[in-house]
């Protein structure tokens, strides 16, 4: 697939993304190093694990279903979560493969990037409907988790016929032009947004993977004393 | 003296005993959340964001995973607002005012909210009242956000700006007063272990068994709960039983023995600090080898994980009765006649902070069968085990109790389903709430430590 498009279109898919990718960029850095500034918490204790297997063993946690009774009790729930952040990441990567190596696109892989979007449209309505109608869920929720599933469910379902008219052979197209000004708009919004929680993930499992590891809760291979 | 060590030691010995602080404080307790509490919240709430509090803060994902892991919400369902996410949330709302950016211009968008008299209410309601930092929804969250460092945290902002329950504060300032929680005196205390040991020396061929009181260079130093030499002797008793009968070498100091720290519950890091310092101390004075936490289950982890981190680091290794038993057992230095128990149906309950805040629970396994023939777990254990609902400090709140014994139902519900007439733990606030729910759900079954239950089927040589 040839990336033949305007001068307009390869402006929004090229320079102002990357300009928009540096802001974010940014503010990441900023967010880390404002974490990282404040102390951690020291451990001092004689270790009954290993702390570093602790980390990675949590760190890995989302790949164990079965390691957490909250996922193992719903595991209908986890495959949602799982197919959702595929989606994610694929939908990501389309943002800079349509532009920059467009040949990758191939009717398959856009087949495959489309049917993720598609499933994670669906999962996104039916995670909008738990939102507002499971009061557990209702009641701790803001503003900004509706707006946030909302607008990748959306996202998502403008993505998903951005790459069907993408597989036909129509590279630019209204869908398109919103496809990327979606995607403009997340990377200025995200850092605000909870969205940005991927960034804050590595660091509360591998904290929780070094306490309970070094514990020797997690991934037990236990020294006695 | 040939020694000039011994004789430095003999001397402080000697030295009249002044144990806590002799200074008669008395915590400052606010009547309500006044402008100036507060003020001094706004002020503090810095100090308290470690990485693990602020990464706990800003990282919650509101997807409700945690909902079915607390103890509160499984026995108390029809009240929404006790979800750990929904409890979190009331200090996480100023905390986002204060630091979340969008909250700066759209704070209302991120739930944030300004530290007002009806936040710290609710705060107050949910964080003292409401969560027994057992961490059973951090073993269940996908972001691993830590509920015992995060409460904790609020808890010492609350504390330090004078709002805290009168009688958790009272626990706490008796121990800095006294030198133990229960204010029991030194010469009671000491009077109180010469009894036991010439009661454990009636109990047939325990004769030469013996209670060492301030023996140096002992290899274990043993720690109690304050409640044993006040209400539970035969808990000491029995200990020392299997102690003796095992031939180890261990002595109680006549000073500092209380191996509770509830400034894990206010906290506070001070009085912490403090109250750790004070068995450092005294495992220095008596040159011990290991310091032996007793049956306890915040104390247990207070000594072995807490208090190195709040001394820097100890010369010394930290063990606990739990584990020392299982070893004595494994190296066949004690032996159990498993008939004294025929008859009876044993369970344990795994306390929080021995098996998911600690690491401990198979030890109690070996313990317990090695000594009885019919155990049966509960449904959740180990790791996995609910909160009895008395931790966190949760006993020593009585405007909380309604709510305590309406949270015990989930672990009151395991334990019958199990049929156990005997409920086994090690934990002395565990002791008090399994008693209570099993009075308070009609349970007939007795609850006991590990000690009492080794004590009971100990073969005397
Ligand atoms: S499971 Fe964790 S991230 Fe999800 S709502 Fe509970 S605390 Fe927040
Ligand atoms: S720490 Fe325990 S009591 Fe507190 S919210 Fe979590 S599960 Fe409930």
């Amino acid at each position: 697939m040839e990336n033949t498009v305007s001068h307009a279109l390869y402006i929004l898919q090229e320079p102002v993304q990357y300009v928009c990718l540096l802001f974010m960029a940014s503010l990441y850095a900023m967010k880390i190093y404002q974490l990282m500034k404040k102390p951690g918490p020291p451990e001092k204790a004689e270790l009954k694990g290993d702390r570093y297997a602790g980390a990675v063993h949590s760190l890995a946690n989302v790949l164990r279903p079965w390691g957490m009774e909250s996922t193992r009790n719903h595991m209908y729930f986890y495959t949602e979560f799982v197919i959702f952040h595929i989606a994610v990441a694929l939908t990501i990567g389309s943002t800079f493969l349509i532009p920059l190596t467009p040949w990758l696109m191939t009717p398959l892989v856009s087949k495959v990037i489309m049917v993720f979007m598609g499933l994670a449209f669906l999962i996104g309505l039916r995670r909008i409907y738990r939102r507002f109608t499971v009061p557990e869920i209702r009641i701790i929720s803001s503003p900004d988790d509706y707006f946030a599933i909302t607008l990748m469910t959306v996202f998502f379902g403008v993505g998903f016929v951005t790459m069907y008219l993408w597989i036909q052979g129509r590279p630019e197209t209204g869908w398109m032009w919103i496809f990327f000004l979606m995607t403009t708009f997340f990377l200025l919004y995200v850092p605000f947004s909870k969205i940005s929680h991927y960034v804050l993930y590595p660091f509360g499992r591998v904290m929780y993977g070094q306490i309970f590891g070094g514990r020797g809760v997690l991934n037990r291979n236990v020294r006695g004393n | 003296m040939a020694d000039p060590a011994e004789f430095k030691a003999k001397q402080e010995d000697t030295k009249p005993i002044k144990l806590g602080t002799q200074e008669g404080r008395k915590w400052p307790i606010k009547e309500g959340f006044t402008p100036e509490v507060l003020q001094k919240m706004e002020e503090l709430l810095p100090s308290k964001l470690n990485r693990i509090v602020a990464t706990s803060l800003a990282g919650c994902i509101h997807c409700g995973m945690c909902s079915e892991a607390c103890h509160y919400t499984q026995s108390i369902p029809e009240d929404k607002k006790l979800l750990p996410a929904y409890k979190a949330d009331r200090f996480r709302k100023w905390y986002k005012y204060r630091y979340d950016w969008m909250a700066k211009v759209f704070p209302s968008f991120v739930g944030a909210q300004p530290l007002t008299k009806e936040l710290a209410e609710e705060m107050y309601d949910k964080l003292w009242g409401g969560c027994t930092m057992c961490r059973r929804c951090t073993f269940n969250c996908p972001m691993g956000v830590d509920y015992g460092m995060l409460v904790r945290a609020a808890r010492g902002i609350m504390c330090e700006a004078g709002r805290i329950p009168q009688h958790l504060q009272d626990t706490i300032d008796t121990h800095y007063n006294a030198g133990n929680n229960m204010a029991v005196p030194h010469d009671e205390f000491v009077e109180t272990i010469e009894w036991i040991e010439e009661e454990l020396q009636d109990e047939d061929g325990c004769e030469n068994y013996t209670i060492p009181l301030d023996k140096r260079g002992a290899k274990y130093f043993l720690t109690l709960n304050p409640r044993e030499p006040k209400y539970y002797p035969l808990t000491i008793q029995a200990t020392a039983k299997v102690l003796n009968a095992a031939g180890v070498d261990f002595t109680i100091s006549s000073r500092y023995w209380d191996l509770t720290n509830y400034a894990m519950f206010n906290g506070i890091d001070k009085d912490a600090k403090l109250f750790a310092s004070w068995i450092f101390d005294e495992m220095k004075r008596l040159d011990c080898e290991y310091l032996l936490s007793g049956e306890c289950g915040h104390g247990y982890r207070g000594l072995r994980w807490e208090l190195p981190n709040w001394l820097g680091g100890v010369p010394f290794k930290i063990t606990s009765v739990m584990e020392l038993f299982a070893r004595l057992i494994q190296e066949g230095r004690i032996k159990l006649d498993k008939s004294a128990w025929d008859g009876d149906v044993f369970t344990y309950h795994d306390s929080c902070n021995i098996a998911r805040s600690g690491g401990v629970w198979e030890e109690p396994r070996t313990v317990i069968t090695a000594a009885v023939n019919d155990f049966r777990e509960m449904e959740h254990n180990r790791e996995n085990s609910f909160c009895c609902g008395g931790g966190g400090g949760a006993l020593a709140m009585p405007e909380f109790s309604p709510r305590r014994i309406a949270a015990g139902k989930i672990k009151a519900d395991e334990i019958r389903a199990t049929g156990a007439t005997v409920v086994l733990q090690s934990c002395h606030n565990c002791t008090d709430q399994l008693k209570e729910i099993c009075e308070h759900y009609k349970i007939h079954a007795k609850v006991m430590n590990l000690a009492e239950l080794l004590s009971e089927a100990i073969v005397i040589a």
